[in-house]
């Protein structure tokens, strides 16, 4: 008998030391993965609590006499009462090079049946975005492949530029194919041997999307190869909104891995409109006050904490990022796009009309602008396509005008038939990105007229072949162009003859 | 509706603030709390009540060292519980026992809303969480 009260005793002297103290409360109630929970009473925000069953849960509203918590993973098998206890901890994903070529859901575990992630470290989810004396100014350019953006509306290395448009005017292709580019480049690159060369690694965090969508986008990455480079975060419609509403800062965690450790990486959120109603349901469930459009107060910061985490560091590396809003009937004064333009570096403005009419990308250049990119964009891009913007909206205003007047001059004929083959030169099928040697090849072209004795209409399939014609037969040429980044006089002489033997060779 | 939970929940804490003296959930205060809404019957005196009774529950608690063991906890242990735990949240609290055959070994004791855990099956669960 005393042996049990010793044992008992011996128990108690521990208590003060070894026993574990764990905060916990019970469930109240629960739906749509959003549980108020009785206790707590430690909980600090954003902790990572512990439900039954293996389920986790982040406090996000704290209030006096409950606590609002949203639940990720398995939330059928939770019920009232069930006991959830603190962690201490914040919510972590795994991080690293591991990840790459893997699908995982906002966790970070694998959800593509490849078997578990060997990740050696973690990261947590929310964080802190770097502070000014830490960020260096964007210069490096991120190529997205697609000319008339990396020509007009250049992107930088630690840049936060925003694709907007509405429902099926390419905003994810457009962000695939950037994706697709730095594959292709990252493969040329380190095959180069290049010491100083940077690879580019993306991060894709799919939100809200139908899981067939998903699916789709996995295979066109990897069709091209670029699976490889990259890591996809998968929280689908399916998902609850806590999945959902995690899923882009889990997303950013694992880009902040390759910042900090001296990489570039790529992050594309697709989309932040679907992350926003997420949010919105959740507010709505934890009876948080709502405002505009239904969104609870603090929605700015929902999107202002995720996008200040790209950024370029100084001695180490970058984060770049393209968000993705979808409008409704074109109208980019609604509150979530007016509130993600304000926060970004620039918007690539994607149009239905212009889709319709065929012209493909449908990037709206007049409405597009980079603020940062063009101190990004090489010299030789800026040598040939410098004054393309101003071209395209002259272009623009004289075709407005020309419909109504049929005694047109001279200039302003050439004025018109040069502007609608930039037009046709900017169009691109997708998921086929153009190296940048090989749009300043054709832009150059453009520039010294070898386009303007072609019918408009075969533009596309002239440009096609000059781009075939480049690719297998001047290749040297071309890799000369990416290694000088600038044209001197005898590049330009090069070019010049390369494009009269393409002349020579071709027949419309 | 919203509104009226609210101005509920407000009342129920000023009541509830009347029954505590010294951090110690008085007896005869709530019984003059209760008599008050009783006599006067305030709006929504069920939704008052109700919130009333919370927090007077997660007070008590507060006072409260809950024993859990296998077996049966000597008084000695009790006591000594009462002490520390008196000694550790700087407030009058008592010890009572409770069987909690579950427990492979050791104790478990709970103040409001913290656990103490010190037997096998907590410390098999703390670990799990920290791997
Ligand atoms: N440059 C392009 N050329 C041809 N088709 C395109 C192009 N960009 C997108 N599409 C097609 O348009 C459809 C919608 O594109 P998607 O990128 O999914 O739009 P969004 O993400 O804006 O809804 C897809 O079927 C896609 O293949
Ligand atoms: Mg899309």
């Amino acid at each position: 008998m005393s042996t049990v009260l010793d044992q008992i005793e011996q128990q108690i002297a521990k208590l003060s030391t070894k026993a574990v103290k764990k905060n916990t409360g019970n469930i109240r109630t629960i739906a749509d993965g959003v549980a108020k929970i009785d206790g707590l009473s430690d909980v600090m925000y954003n902790e990572m609590v512990a439900f039954p069953g293996g389920a986790i849960g982040i406090a996000l509203n704290l209030e006096e006499t409950e606590v609002g918590c949203v639940i990720l993973g398995d939330v059928s098998k939770l019920k009232e009462g069930d006991e959830v206890t603190t962690t201490g901890k914040l919510l972590s994903v795994p991080v690293g090079k591991a990840l790459l070529g893997r699908v995982v859901d906002a966790l970070g575990n694998a959800v593509d049946g490849k078997g578990p992630i060997d990740a050696k470290e973690t990261y947590p989810v929310e964080r802190i975005a770097p502070g000014i004396m830490a960020r260096k100014s964007v210069n490096q350019p991120l190529f997205t492949g697609i000319m008339a953006i990396d020509s007009m509306i250049p992107i930088g290395r630690g840049q936060r530029e925003l694709i907007i448009g509405d429902r099926g005017t390419g905003k994810t292709t457009i962000a695939i194919d950037t994706i697709i580019n730095q594959a292709k480049i990252n493969k040329v690159g380190l095959a180069s041997g290049d010491a100083k060369f940077r690879p580019v690694y993306s991060i894709y965090v799919a939100i809200g999307q139908k899981s067939s969508n998903i699916v789709r986008t996995v295979a066109a990455l990897e069709a091209a190869g670029a699976l490889e480079y990259t890591i996809i975060v998968a929280a689908t419609a399916a998902d609850n909104p806590a999945n959902q509403y995690i899923a882009p800062y889990s997303g950013a965690a694992m880009g902040e891995w390759f910042m900090e450790n001296g990489m570039d990486a790529l992050i594309v959120y697709d989309d932040l409109s679907k992350h926003a109603v997420a949010y919105r349901q959740i507010s709505l469930i934890l009876k948080r006050p709502s405002g505009r459009e239904a969104y609870p107060g603090d929605v700015f910061y929902l999107h202002s904490r995720l996008l200040e985490r790209a950024a370029r560091l100084d001695g180490k590396g970058s984060l770049t990022a393209l968000p993705i809003i979808e409008t409704l009937a074109g109208d980019v004064s609604a509150y979530i796009p007016t509130n993600v333009i304000s926060i970004t570096d620039g918007q690539i403005f994607l149009e239905t009309d212009l889709f319709n009419q065929g012209i493909r990308p449908a990037v709206s250049v007049g409405l597009s602008v980079s603020r940062v990119g063009s101190s990004a964009q090489i010299k030789a891009t800026k040598q040939v396509g410098g004054k393309l913007k101003g071209e395209l909206a002259q272009f623009r205003e004289l075709a407005a005008f020309a419909q109504f007047g049929s005694d047109l001059d001279a200039k302003t004929k050439a004025q018109l038939e040069r502007g609608a083959r930039i037009v046709e030169l900017f169009k691109q099928p997708a998921f086929s990105p153009a190296a940048i040697e090989l749009q300043v090849s054709i832009l150059f072209a453009m520039q010294k007229g070898f386009f303007d004795p072609i019918d408009a209409k075969k533009v596309v399939a002239a440009a096609a072949n000059m781009k075939n014609f480049f690719t297998t037969r001047k290749d040297a040429l071309l890799t000369e162009i990416r290694n000088k980044a600038a044209l001197d006089k005898d590049l330009e002489a090069k070019l010049q003859a390369a494009c009269d033997e393409w002349k020579s060779g071709y027949t419309a | 509706m919203a509104a009226a939970a609210k101005q509920a929940q407000q009342l129920a804490r000023q009541l509830f603030k009347l029954s505590v003296v010294d951090n110690v959930v008085s007896t005869d205060r709530v019984a003059g709390v209760l008599a008050y809404v009783e006599k006067h019957a305030p709006a929504n005196a069920v939704l008052v009540l109700k919130a009333y009774h919370r927090l007077i529950a997660v007070e008590l608690a507060k006072s409260e060292a809950r024993v859990e063991h296998a077996g049966a906890v000597a008084p000695a242990a009790l006591a000594a519980i009462a002490a520390a735990m008196t000694k550790k949240y700087r407030r009058p609290i008592t010890a009572t026992a409770r069987a909690h055959p579950a427990l492979l070994a050791g104790l478990r004791v709970r103040v409001g809303d913290d656990v103490y855990e010190s037997s096998v099956s907590g410390q098999l669960a703390a670990l799990s969480l920290s791997v």
